[in-house]
Order: C-alpha cells, then sequence, then structure tokens
C-alpha cells in the first residue's frame, strides 16, 4: 500500500521529467522549444488517461468494477421499475414472514426458564393411569415430597411450591394475586436472588417463623409503586401479616407456576399427617446432581414411587412418577405447539412460494434479456463480465429485499409482542420474544440464493448456447419462444396450487376457531360478565352459614341493579375443569374405590343455567329452597345421563357422592337434567358432570356470572361495588366477560387463526403477484405475434381472450393440482388436532375460488395491456 | 470454445510492451525517457510507441514484481527514477521471449511457406 502511495505520488513529477528531456531531445534535434513542447506532449500522449491507466493498476480493480456494475445495475432496475418492486417486495415478504415466524416458534419451542443453568432443572411430577388415559403432570401430596427429598439421591435439591390465590389487602384496595408457597430454599435451588432485599432463609418455612413475603417486580410496581422502602414492612395475605422482605427481578417468571409472591411453605399438621398422602397440591422442582443426567433421574424417582406405593398402598397404588424440565412441562402445557407446526409448515410453504416467483421473475426478465446479452457477448463482452453484471443485479435486489424483510421481521415481531396477552406466560413469553437472528441469517441466505441461481441462470445459458441462434431467435421470437416457458408455467401451476393449500389450511383453522367458541359453547355467551371471590383470608373464611350469607347479599346487591338481567355464582366457570368427585350411582353394583365412577362437579346457586341460558332438559333448577334443610338433591347434564342411565329416566333417581373415600353422605335425589357445557376449546365428547346446590353446599370460593341487559364492558365497576358493598374487605380477582375466558382457554387459537390466515393472504399475494409476472411476460414475449394477428383481421377482445385462455389454463390445473391436495387437509389438521372438527366444505369452496379471481385478475391487467398494443409498434418494435 | 488458448493469444498481445521493456532493462538499469528511447532506436523507429503507455506498463512490472524502481541522478545530474530488472523479471522475460519466438516462428510459417526452416 504504502509502496502503491509512493510510486503514485511520484507520477506527476516522473512525467513532467519525461516529457522535459523529450523535449530537450527535440530542441537538439533543430525544434524550436515550442515545437519542441508540443512535438514531446503529442508522442506522451494524453497525460490524464496515463495517470488514469496507471492509477487502475494499482487500484483494487475488482472492486471498482462492481461499484461500476452495481451503479449499472441499479439504473438498469430503475428502469423496470415493476419487475423490480414486485422482486424486492417478494423477497422482503418472504423474509419478514419467515423470520417473523420462526422467532416465535424459536421463542416458544426453545426458550429456557429464566433460571441459573436451566437444563439442569426438572420437575418432578405425579403420574396416574386409569379409565383409559395417562396424567403425568399431577400435583405431588406433601408426606410424598418429604419422602422424595429424603430419599433421592439424584438431585443438589428439591423443593416444592404450592401456587395459587392469595388475597392481599391493607392500604389501598383489596386484592387476589397469584402466589406460591414455596420452601424455604426454592429460590437458592433455581439459582436465582432476590433484586432487592433477600429470599427466604432456611428456618423460615417453620410455623411462626413463615410470615414473610417476598414480591414479584410486577406486583411490587403495580401496588407499591416500586418503594424501595417497604422492606421491613407488614402487609395483609389473606387475612394475616407478613414482613415484605425482597423483591425478584423483572425477568424471573416460572411459566406455569404463576406467582406475583413467594411466602414460606411451612406444612401444616394435616398435610403431613399419614392422611396428607391422598391431598395432592405441590409442585416439586429439583436440581440434577453435576454428571447425573435426567434419565437416571426418573429411574430412581420410579424405584422411589414403587417402594411407596408398596408401603402405602392406599394412597400411593397405581401412582408413579413423571419427570421433565421445566421446557417440555411448559411446551406440553400449551396447545400452542401443534399450531406451531402448522404455521412452520405454511411458512415453508410461503417460502417456496417466494422463491419459485423470485425464479418466475428473473427467469423472465432473462429470457427477455437474452438478445441483449447475446448483442453484447457477440460485441466482445466477456462471459465473466456479463455474469458479473448480473450477479451485481441479484445484488441490489437482495440487499434491498433483505433490508425490508428485516425491517418487515421487526414490525412483525412487535406486532406479535402486542397481541400474545391471553395470558401472564404468554405476556411474559412476549417480552423476550424478538427477531431470532439465526432464523433471520437462514430466511436471507436462502432467499438470496434463489434470487441469486435463477438470476445467473442465463450467464450459464449464455456459454452454452450458440449467439447466432440468440441472435436470430431474438428477432423472431415467438417461433421457438415457447418451449422456453415450460419451466415458468410449470413454476406458475405450482404456486396456486400451493396458494389454495395454504389458503383452504388457513380458513380451516379460522372456521374450526369459530365453531369452536360459538357453536358448541353449550351456553350465551353474549353480555356475560363473570368476576372471581374468594373469602379466604376473611374472618368467616370456611363459616359456611357466614359464607352462604355473603354470597346471598352480593347476589341480592347485584340483582338489583337495573343493568342486570340475572346473575348467579358458581364454583368453576365453563371453559375450565372443575374439581372431581367419586361417586356412586343407584342401583348399579358398588364399586372398589378404584373403580368407582368419577366426575366433574359443580356447586352453583339458582339461577345459574337461567343466567348461562343452558337449556334444562328434564326436571327443573334449583330454587332457593334447595339448602341446608331440604331434601338433597343434585342436578346432572345430559352427558352424566346417558353414561349411567342410558335410556332410563334420570329424574327421581339418587347418587351418592363420596367424599375423600368415605361414604358419609346421604343418597341425593337428580332433580333436573340440563344440556352439556364444554371443559375446553373443540371438546367433541362431553364429560359428565353433576350439580350441587350453593345454598346447601356453601363454599368459599365462587365465581360470579352476571348478564347484562346491553353490554358488560362498563359494567365491572358496578359489580365491583355491589361486592364491597357487602364486604370492603373482599378481594374480586379476574372480572372479565366470559368471552374472554373462553379465548382465554383457547391459549392463542384465535392468534394461531390470525396468523395463519395473515400467511394465506401473503401466500395469495405472492401467487397472484407471480402469475401476473408471467402473463404479463408472456404478453410482451408474444406482442409480436399479436400484431401479427391484429392485422390480419383478429379483434382485440379475441386477442384479450387468447390471453387470458393461455393464462387460465395454467390456473385451472393448478387449482385442480391445489384441491386434490387440500381435499386431504381436514384429515390432516384433526389428526394433528386432538378433537378438531371444522366442517371442511365452505373452505373448499371458498379458497379455489379466491385463488382464481386472484389469478384472473393478474391475467387480466397484463392481457388487456396486450390488447392495447398498435399493431404497427409491436411489429416495428423488433 | 477453449478459453484457455485465448487467454494465451491475449496476454501475448497485450504484454508485448512488457516485453519489450523488460528486453530493454536487460542492458541495465534506465530511467523512463531512456527507455523510450532505447525502444525507439532498436525498433528503428518501427515501434512509435504513445510514449505515455510506457508507465502503466511499468507500474504492471512493478506491481509484478518483476522490475524494481530506485531514486538515482541521471547523467547530466537530474534526479530520475531507474527502473531495474528483477531475477524475477528476468525469468519472465525468458520465459516470455520463448514464446514469442514459437508464436513468431509458427506466424512466419504460416505466412511464407516453404521460404526457410532455420529459424534459430
Amino acid at each position: 500500500m504504502r509502496r502503491r502511495k509512493r510510486l503514485m505520488e511520484g507520477l506527476d513529477e516522473d512525467i513532467r521529467e519525461h516529457i522535459e528531456r523529450e523535449t530537450q531531445d527535440n530542441i537538439e534535434c533543430g525544434m524550436t522549444p515550442e515545437e519542441a513542447r508540443y512535438a514531446a506532449m503529442r508522442k506522451f500522449g494524453n497525460v490524464t488517461r496515463v495517470k488514469e491507466a496507471v492509477r487502475e493498476v494499482w487500484s483494487f480493480v475488482w472492486l471498482e468494477q462492481l461499484l461500476q456494475d452495481l451503479r449499472y445495475g441499479a439504473r438498469v432496475l430503475r428502469k423496470s421499475p415493476g419487475f423490480t418492486t414486485v422482486a424486492v417486495l417478494t423477497l422482503a415478504l418472504s423474509i419478514g414472514a419467515n423470520t417473523t415466524i420462526f422467532s416465535l416458534v424459536n421463542g416458544i419451542l426453545l426458550r429456557k426458564p429464566p433460571v441459573h443453568d436451566p437444563d439442569r432443572v426438572i420437575i418432578v411430577s405425579n403420574k396416574w393411569a386409569g379409565n383409559g388415559s395417562e396424567w403425568d403432570r399431577l400435583p405431588v401430596s406433601a408426606p410424598d415430597f418429604l419422602d422424595w427429598r429424603t430419599q433421592a439421591t439424584a438431585f443438589s435439591g428439591m423443593v416444592a411450591g404450592n401456587f395459587d390465590d392469595y388475597t392481599i389487602s391493607g392500604g389501598t384496595i383489596p386484592e387476589r394475586v397469584s402466589g406460591g408457597r414455596v420452601s424455604s430454599n426454592f429460590f437458592q435451588t433455581l439459582g436465582v436472588a432476590a433484586a432487592l432485599g433477600r429470599t427466604i432463609l432456611p428456618g423460615e418455612d417453620q410455623p411462626g417463623h413463615d410470615h414473610v413475603v417476598v414480591l414479584s417486580d410486577g406486583l411490587w410496581k403495580e401496588r407499591f409503586g416500586a418503594d424501595p422502602g417497604i422492606l421491613g414492612r407488614v402487609v395483609r395475605i389473606n387475612g394475616n401479616s407478613y414482613v415484605m422482605i425482597g423483591v425478584m427481578p423483572s425477568a424471573f417468571h416460572l411459566w406455569d407456576f404463576e406467582a406475583r409472591m413467594w411466602v414460606p411453605l411451612a406444612f401444616s399438621r394435616e398435610e403431613i399427617a399419614p392422611t396428607g398422602r391422598k391431598e395432592r397440591f405441590l409442585r416439586v422442582f429439583a436440581r440434577l446432581k453435576p454428571g447425573i443426567t435426567a434419565k437416571q433421574a426418573a429411574a430412581e424417582m420410579g424405584t422411589i414411587a414403587q417402594r411407596m406405593a408398596e408401603a402405602h398402598p392406599d394412597t400411593n397404588k397405581g401412582w408413579g412418577v413423571a419427570v421433565k424440565s421445566v421446557q417440555e412441562y411448559s411446551i406440553e402445557d400449551s396447545n400452542v405447539t401443534t399450531g406451531l407446526l402448522f404455521l412452520t409448515v405454511a411458512v415453508g410453504f410461503v417460502l417456496l412460494i417466494a422463491c419459485a416467483n423470485l425464479a418466475n421473475l428473473l427467469l423472465g426478465r432473462s429470457l427477455a434479456r437474452q438478445h441483449e446479452f447475446a448483442v453484447r457477448a457477440a460485441l466482445g463482452a466477456r462471459r465473466t463480465r456479463l455474469a458479473r453484471q448480473l450477479l451485481s443485479e441479484c445484488m441490489i435486489l437482495s440487499l434491498a429485499g433483505g433490508g425490508l424483510g428485516v425491517l418487515l421481521a421487526h414490525w412483525g415481531v412487535r406486532a406479535l409482542r402486542a397481541q400474545m396477552n391471553w395470558s401472564e406466560g404468554a405476556v411474559s413469553l412476549a417480552q423476550t420474544l424478538q427477531i431470532d437472528v439465526r432464523v433471520l441469517v437462514f430466511s436471507l441466505t436462502i432467499s438470496a440464493a434463489s434470487a441469486f441461481v435463477f438470476g445467473l441462470l442465463p450467464a450459464l445459458h449464455i456459454s452454452r448456447t450458440d449467439l447466432n441462434d440468440d441472435l436470430k431467435e431474438g428477432s423472431r421470437s415467438f417461433t421457438r419462444g415457447g418451449e422456453r416457458h415450460h419451466l415458468q408455467r410449470l413454476l406458475v401451476v405450482g404456486q396456486v396450487a400451493l396458494s389454495l393449500v395454504l389458503l383452504a389450511g388457513a380458513s380451516l383453522f379460522v372456521e374450526g376457531f369459530l365453531e369452536e367458541i360459538r357453536a358448541s359453547a353449550g351456553f350465551n355467551s353474549h353480555n356475560v360478565l363473570t368476576a372471581s371471590v374468594s373469602l379466604r383470608g376473611l374472618e368467616y373464611y370456611g363459616a359456611p352459614q357466614r359464607e352462604a350469607a355473603f354470597f346471598e347479599n352480593a347476589l341480592r346487591n347485584l340483582g338489583n341493579l337495573s343493568e342486570v338481567e340475572s346473575v348467579a355464582v358458581t364454583s368453576d366457570l365453563p371453559f375450565n375443569f372443575p374439581n372431581e368427585r367419586n361417586l356412586a350411582v343407584e342401583g348399579q353394583p358398588a364399586a372398589n374405590p378404584d373403580e368407582q365412577p368419577r366426575c366433574g362437579y359443580f356447586v352453583v346457586s339458582p339461577g345459574y343455567f337461567e343466567t348461562l341460558q343452558i337449556p334444562v332438559l328434564q326436571g327443573r333448577e334449583f330454587h332457593a329452597s334447595d339448602n341446608v334443610n331440604s331434601n338433597p338433591v343434585v342436578m346432572v347434564d345430559r352427558a352424566f345421563a346417558r353414561r349411567y342411565f342410558a335410556n332410563e329416566n334420570p329424574l327421581g333417581r339418587h347418587i351418592k357422592v363420596i367424599e375423600g373415600g368415605g361414604t358419609k353422605d346421604d343418597w341425593r335425589e337428580i332433580v333436573g337434567v340440563v344440556g352439556d357445557v364444554n371443559e375446553f376449546l373443540g371438546q367433541r365428547d362431553s364429560r359428565p358432570h353433576f350439580f350441587e346446590p350453593f345454598l346447601a353446599h356453601p363454599a368459599g370460593s365462587m365465581n360470579f356470572v352476571v348478564r347484562t341487559r346491553s353490554s358488560p364492558a362498563g359494567f365491572s365497576e358496578a359489580l365491583r361495588r355491589a361486592i364491597w358493598a357487602v364486604d370492603s374487605n373482599q378481594a374480586i380477582a379476574r372480572v372479565r366477560t366470559i368471552d374472554a375466558v373462553i379465548a382465554d382457554a383457547g391459549q392463542g387459537d384465535d392468534l394461531m387463526a390470525e396468523l395463519m390466515s395473515a400467511f394465506a393472504g401473503i401466500a395469495l399475494a405472492l401467487a397472484a403477484i407471480g402469475i401476473y409476472g408471467v402473463i404479463s411476460y408472456m404478453a410482451e414475449q408474444r406482442a409480436h405475434e399479436m400484431g401479427i394477428r391484429m392485422t390480419l383481421g383478429a379483434k382485440p377482445t379475441q386477442v384479450l381472450c387468447l390471453m387470458i385462455r393461455s393464462g387460465m389454463s395454467l390456473i385451472g390445473i393448478g387449482l385442480t393440482l391445489g384441491l386434490v391436495t387440500s381435499l386431504a387437509l381436514p384429515k390432516l389438521v384433526a389428526a394433528g388436532f386432538n378433537g378438531f372438527h371444522a366442517s371442511t366444505a365452505p373452505a373448499l369452496v371458498a379458497a379455489p375460488v379466491v385463488v382464481a379471481v386472484a389469478g384472473f385478475l393478474a391475467c387480466y391487467i397484463p392481457a388487456r395491456r396486450a390488447m392495447r398494443v398498435d399493431p404497427m409498434v409491436a411489429l416495428r418494435d423488433e | 470454445m477453449s478459453t484457455k488458448e485465448e487467454r494465451a493469444r491475449i496476454e501475448l498481445l497485450q504484454g508485448t510492451l512488457d516485453l519489450l521493456i523488460l528486453r530493454t532493462l536487460l542492458l541495465g538499469p534506465r530511467h523512463g525517457h531512456a527507455i523510450a528511447k532505447t525502444i525507439e532506436f532498436n525498433s528503428e523507429d518501427v515501434l512509435q510507441v504513445e510514449q505515455g503507455s510506457l508507465y502503466p506498463a511499468l507500474h504492471r512490472l512493478i506491481k509484478r514484481r518483476w522490475i524494481s524502481v530506485e531514486e538515482g541522478t541521471s547523467e547530466n545530474n537530474r534526479r530520475a527514477k531507474f527502473y531495474r530488472l528483477t531475477p524475477k523479471g528476468r525469468r519472465q522475460l525468458e520465459l516470455a521471449t520463448r514464446k514469442w519466438d514459437k508464436l513468431a516462428g509458427a506466424i512466419a510459417r504460416i505466412l511464407r511457406p516453404g521460404e526457410q526452416e532455420g529459424e534459430p
């Protein structure tokens, strides 16, 4: 480099010196000084050009030529703005869409819990099989946990948590928050420290020392205004005083184990009594010892479970242990996973369509430019030089498309984050969601590679073919041109088929989702507001009569409001899994405890079925007279009646609820049968349930359901006031419409449906662009032919029809292919989604129509342009 | 087509001036003007090179390290850059001369068939 600089600097002087000498020589030969100088300069030649040439010797020739090529390429691309726009948009859309979706997929599937060395933290659950299904995510009882902890050797730490809702009161309004009672070494085992203050200390899990609380960052900010001075202050939780000792970092969130505050887990006497083995309520986390694999740990836990089943057959027989990483546990928990799989496939399709599009566009363009390249090659342009120029055009396209794609991905991820609000877990996931760089690089590479490959094809072509042919054919292109478009036509057919499949798939999802919500809920979800209330922490919690009085008063207050049509309370809302009880059915042989019928049950107040408009099929609803003093009665749903009474009339028959293995309850009479209500979205076979009258079985934790006369949007304040009018210390949680309850149960199914339709839209747009590109290219190629046809008397409309026909025939083939493929979709989707049953007919009719219309437009516009061409211009054009 | 041969041909044509420069420097280091003069003189003024084109060629040779450049003073005590053949350049000159002879012989045989066999 320095050599170059030195030599370049001396150049001027050298040249001057050279001319000076030549002049001197000329003077010696007898010229006048003026003549001599002139002759010397003429002999030397153009000084500027010489300097330029010398500089070129030393410059990075390839770089400068590249820049030159890029400038030229940019000029060429600017000259065909339509092509450039479409190519860049295609690239950008595919890169953007791909990156967004894979970022989401990776965000969900590959995320790690925010704890120290997350791969070593596992969740140990109870496993139970029976009645034809297996559950491996069940909680653990306190005595079992304590035994596990002493016996297991695979773990460096094992901790438990009991996650529930708590009432925080004192100061501002009472609030119901999720929280956990956790082992004293919970945070140490997970390897997370408090952001402020401290976490729970050993010994604080002893009764009497356990009144300390650690807050989540969110709760600290929302309820305490992020005041660092709260440490050491007292807050009331469930009516007891707790000292606030620390605040966790904002990132700390155990996904499925939602908690906004943690208190020490001090086991009560009942919990660790032998009978406590039946009460499974703990979630157990453990950290693997170094060198121990999860498999080894699972094997050891299996042995321990077996030993305990033998030692405590009445409580532990049939119970096994499942070991999962936090990641596995969370992924299994969300039915987002299957949807993600579909999305991934959809994204793959979109990428395929985009690549086909690019190939189409670039091929079409290169075929159109074959003549140009042939001329340039004939004039002496080297093949490498032509290739380099094509390459630079591709590079500009890729850079522009890629840049825009990154921007789209950025917006896409931001939009997704805003959409992910169906649960706190989703929100915390959304916070960590960001553009996945690996994915971005991958999509950039794929798209750019396809641009390069298809962009460079013509350069290869030139080296292979006889220039003469190209030159000749260029002037009479329609003679042999048809053969060349096979590849392009194939691509269009493929694109049409792919976009149809995608569109059909997406509409299946959307329809399926809508159907899930609307058709099969089993009640009228319009204008219903719900709210959860728990009396825990209030002094009359656990006193049935006072609890009943509280809810009766609240119901009366609410019923008196003019906006309210009807109101009731229920132990569990629809689209949630209720608690289950073993029971005996009158007239059927008493089964041993393992084979007793087991059903979900609801405790509901009179008016519940009326409020949700669940049809009473037989008998009557509960009355106010169905209370502790009256004959014990129950209601059942249709699935229950069908399961246990087959063809007989269930009214007047009796069932007995067996609580906790005993038979203390009396036979209860069935007084009514109601329609089935879903427990989860897309449920196909309803499970049996029975209903108990609230007034006979008062409980402390209930959900209000209020049907309002108009939209319940503004009613939540009135609802709170009506309840607080009974007891102002009462925390009210989760005030939401029942539609929101359903959407929450969907765990983002609606987001999935939206994403699928967005994808189908993008695919359709890309396919239309592809069709448009090919048809307009064909129209351009055949302008000459059309010119002749029109000169010979063809009418413009005939030409139009001809063009459209040639386009639509391709679309027809693509549609047929796509339709055949789509027919298999419902089965595929049903196989992937348990209980998914969308009617497929509308999707399979609508999608081809949409694709056909888009395809027709994509043909019509360029065909019309071809029709308008002046025949003379077309003929002269060659 | 065989691109290899084509490239060789082009290089030979392009490199003619380079060859002449190298040959000139075989006689000893010279400054630019002297090189031009020597070529003109030795070719009996047949080769009327545009003297300016000498400089890009010189720089090309420097870049390839076939010649080196040094500051010096000329016969009449003027400062000048002297160009000197490097060992690498000497080898290149031998190679290029052989190539040139071959080509010239071949062309001569075609153009004057049967005249004389004996090219040295």
